[in-house]
């Protein structure tokens, strides 16, 4: 971290080089210190703490998919991770980097969203930690200040096994970029009415978000069709989609529409199995 | 700065600017010129070798982040009496048209197999959605990946 | 048991796994240990050559009648195949091209004195420097390197050759163009007009035509039951070969040039090659390996003649290959196409009489054009009857990537056209398309749009067929 400070612009934190290495090859800039932060004990590892489930910033999304812990506990980050690019890029891109690369399309953002995953970050002075909501700033900016890194996500253990669903939409099913990624998840109480319900969008605004209007519109209720599709109306109302070469901004209207109600309906299928 | 690593079970060196990928270390300075260079980002997976058992994009990983470690390139699976089986069945079914696409399909197979010796034809779609093949369509590539499975998972059983 | 073609085309995708991503069951990780991976006794360590038999396929006698394999399968399997990036040659430098952003502008003055000083840097090039600095299968109308006008993004204007390839990277950055930005046109019915910027400034942007006429159209519009009309337009498509363009170029002391090239038109390149370097061809040869992917795209030359000039100023073998980046936008694609149909038809679907105006974006550059206009033109009217038919095609010059060969030439953009144009018209008249088909389709001793009388037709046959195959009947209803 002193490295990254003192070099300031000039050096970069090298994770899995699946987006730095890319841009570096055309676009290198005044960049000429590459600090590789892969292989730190700090920043590695999975594991089931008091706190809840902690995730090191530097495991691979291949890690994730294999570790038993995540398939237990937050099987959806799993369903995620596998959506993230393909087998190779998976073997070396790592969780950190997804959400330090900060675009507004992260795979792996919307799911640790709907579980109010917690970021750690590590600076030459101490450690702080943020909701991961105010992780993200704007397309590709994050908080992190020069000296600082991405150490961990922690998902909190109350949500731990929260029935969540993630669904990403992409011109392919390999390799692709998100139209629109959505991770809803949410709670069903004793008597079958939605408790604490999130819904995380992602490319649909300058950073992943939450759509709160949603959320609120459907705390509380029953989820059946009405509720359902009222909360994915209410949830289009809420995002500010572009018209980019992929895809209109009308269409990433009716994806979010769809795939708010997908995301919920099967959310609450999961919890009424549970 | 000096690499050290090992290629195909042999302990390789070279000497190499800083920002060399994997990719230009095999094949300019250790002269294994199987893994391609086809777009040099990631997306093709011409480039594809193994790592430490897993399949990477050689032209995304830095040349110093391979040292110490095991590489497997395609120069590496037959001996000089044998093919491997996936080069086998790729000749025997005419999988590859150009080959461009062959030596970086064929070791993201061998990676696939070497942990799941009888997929289905989804997990060999989705074990090979890094690579790319513009000629063939991909049918006689599938086809050759579950004949090979067959091949090793009865050779596993016999040893 | 070896896995049938019917097996894997059969394994449909399911409906929700298009839009859910969500990893299938038999995707999660497996709850039986990972098997130890097969290894392949590596008795003796690789060299080449390999002591295998060959293939068993390869020996059958009598051939005919058997299987065949290709005889390049082994090498590919193994990653012995040498394509043009994987040789090397003594003294080896490599080249770069420095490609214009501008997408129409006249060149005022090119700078490479402070790229020469840079380190690792042995040459520079510009087009005044290529003895023919013109090219082209048909119309000589694309430099080799631009040296006044640069005519889309992309369009190369100087070279570098350097001991290492980021040498000669780096050294580009140094070379000083100016530009004087002209007015650009981009959309081929923008550019068939008359008042429209000109690319080949002072002659027209229509630069190819062709005309097929046969019987009266009119006369047949005015006799038909109905007259339909549609405008089709087809998209700009590149190859993307996954081996990008690729040659290397060396001398020897007779003044004889040797250029090892992934282009896929030997005596077409030897020609080209003799023009622009003012060399009879007895003093050039290419020399053409396996091709990483062609397409239509490598069936001209590109950077050999630079790469020449390079290795006669450097005296050294010189390698250039285009990045990915290069190939998108410098290297040819397929010609995006307006068509507009006008058919005349009886009620019960007998075409009458047809009428196609076509445009083709002919890009920067003329390229395979010609022929592309041609097959485009001869095939628009689809495989039927049409007693009286006009054809009128064109092709413009635009700001745009240089348009030439790729797969189909001009067949699949019109066959999007007379197709769809087929099931609109089917629709509206309430027929079968397949119907409709089979009453306008060529039979055996019909005649083709330019009077040629075809033989071996068997259109009829294949659509009932394949109709009956795939159920059409059942589906239809």
């Amino acid at each position: 971290m002193a490295l990254l400070a003192e070099n300031n612009s000039r050096a970069r934190a090298l994770a899995g080089g699946t987006d730095l290495v890319v841009d570096l090859k055309h676009a290198p800039g005044d960049v000429d210190l590459l600090v590789d932060i892969s292989q730190l004990p700090e920043f590695s590892g999975i594991e089931e703490t008091e706190e809840g489930l902690r995730i090191g910033s530097m495991v691979t999304f291949s890690e994730l998919m294999a570790s038993p812990i995540v398939n237990q506990m937050t099987p959806e980050i799993v369903a995620a991770s596998h959506t993230v690019g393909a087998v190779q890029t998976r073997n070396l891109g790592t969780i950190g980097g997804n959400l330090v690369t900060c675009v507004p399309s992260a795979d792996s953002a919307p799911s640790l969203l709907a579980l109010d995953a917690i970021a750690t970050i590590a600076g030459s002075d101490g450690k702080r930690s943020v909701p991961l909501e105010e992780f993200f700033v704007g397309p590709r900016k994050t908080i992190l200040e020069p000296h600082e890194l991405l150490a961990e996500i922690l998902i909190p253990k109350k949500n731990l096994g929260k029935p969540s669903h993630f669904i990403k939409f992409g011109l392919r099913k390999g390799q692709a970029l998100a139209l629109v990624n959505v991770a809803a998840a949410l709670y069903l109480n004793d008597d079958g009415k939605v408790a604490e319900p999130r819904i995380a969008l992602g490319a649909v605004a300058p950073t992943p978000m939450f759509a709160r209007k949603a959320e609120a519109s459907l705390d509380g209720k029953r989820p059946n069709e009405e509720s359902l599709l009222e909360a994915a109306r209410v949830a289009v109302s809420e995002i500010k989609p572009i018209d980019d070469f992929r895809a209109s901004a009308n269409y990433r209207r009716h994806l979010v529409q769809t795939l708010t109600y997908r995301t919920l309906k099967r959310s609450a299928e999961i919890a009424s199995e549970q | 700065m000096i690499v050290k690593l090992k290629v195909n079970g042999e302990t390789r060196s070279a000497d190499v600017p800083p920002e060399t990928t994997l990719l230009k270390l095999l094949r300019e300075h250790l002269n294994l010129t199987g893994a391609k260079l086809g777009c040099d980002v990631g997306d093709c997976g011409t480039c594809t070798v193994i790592v430490d058992g897993e399949s990477v994009n050689s032209c995304l990983m830095l040349a110093g982040r391979a040292s110490g470690r095991e590489v497997t390139t395609i120069e590496g699976l037959a001996s000089s009496e044998q093919l491997h089986p996936l080069q086998e069945k790729f000749e025997e079914l005419g999988a590859l048209q150009c080959g461009f696409c062959g030596p970086g399909m064929i070791i993201s197979a061998k990676a696939l197999l070497d942990k799941n010796p009888e997929p289905t034809v989804f997990e060999v779609k989705d074990a090979l959605s890094g690579n790319l093949c513009r000629c063939t369509g991909y049918t006689k590539i599938i086809e050759a990946i579950l004949d090979a499975g067959r091949i090793m998972s009865t050779a596993e059983a016999k040893s | 048991m070896a896995t049938k073609t019917k097996e894997v085309l059969e394994s449909k995708v399911k409906d929700s796994e298009i839009e859910d991503l969500t990893a299938p069951d038999s995707l999660k990780v497996p709850a039986k240990p990972a098997l130890k991976p097969v290894v392949v006794p590596v008795d003796k360590p690789v060299v080449y050559p390999l002591d295998l038999p060959e293939s068993e396929i390869r020996l059958r006698t009598p051939a005919v009648g058997q299987r065949a394999s290709r005889p390049d399968g082994r090498l590919h399997g193994l990653g012995q195949t040498q394509y043009i990036d994987d040789m090397t040659f003594p003294h080896m430098i490599f080249a770069k091209i420095l490609r214009s952003e501008h997408a129409h502008a006249k060149i005022l003055s090119i700078d490479t004195s402070e790229a020469e000083a840079m380190p690792g840097v042995l040459a520079t090039l510009t087009g005044s420097e290529i003895p023919v600095n013109s090219f082209g299968p048909t119309l000589q109308d694309q430099p080799v390197l631009a040296n006044e006008i640069v005519r889309h993004a992309g369009d190369g204007v100087a070279a570098v050759a350097a001991l290492t390839e980021q040498q000669a990277s780096d050294a580009l950055t140094k070379i000083k163009v100016k530009y004087k930005p002209l007015p650009t046109v981009f959309d081929p019915l923008e550019a068939i007009k008359d008042d429209a910027p000109k690319v080949h400034a002072p002659r027209s942007n229509i630069y190819a035509s062709k005309i097929i006429k046969k019987g009266d159209v009119e006369k047949a519009l005015k006799e038909s039951d109905q007259v339909f009309h549609k405008q089709f337009k087809t998209q700009m498509v590149e190859h993307v070969p996954l081996e990008p363009h690729s040659s290397v170029a060396m001398w020897d002391a007779n003044g004889r040039v040797t250029i090892y090239s992934s282009l896929g038109r030997i005596t077409l390149g030897r020609d080209d090659l003799a023009r622009t370097l003012g060399k009879p061809m007895n003093k050039i040869r290419l020399v053409g390996t396996i091709v990483g992917g062609n397409f239509g795209g490598k069936n001209e030359i590109t950077t050999e003649p630079i790469l020449a000039m390079l290795s006669k100023k450097t005296g050294r073998p010189v390698k250039g290959t285009f990045t990915r980046g290069d190939e998108f936008i410098s290297s040819t694609t397929r010609h995006p196409f307006v068509m507009d149909y006008t058919t005349g038809v009886k009620k019960d679907g007998q075409i009458l009489g047809r009428k196609i105006r076509l445009v083709l974006d002919g890009g920067s550059y003329c390229s395979w054009t010609s022929t592309t206009l041609g097959k485009g033109g001869i095939l628009a009217a689809g495989p039927y009857n049409i007693a009286n038919l006009l054809v009128e095609a064109h092709a413009v010059y635009t700001n745009k990537t240089t348009t030439g060969a790729m797969r189909g030439f001009g067949a699949p953009q019109v066959c999007f056209a007379y197709e769809s144009h087929m099931d609109d018209m089917a629709h509206a008249l309430g027929i079968d398309p397949l119907e409709m088909r089979l009453r306008n389709a060529f039979t055996e001793g019909s005649v083709s749009p330019t009077g040629q009388l075809l033989q071996s037709v068997a259109i009829k046959e294949s659509l009932q067929q394949a109709a009956e195959r795939f159920g059409w009947k059942e589906s239809a209803k």
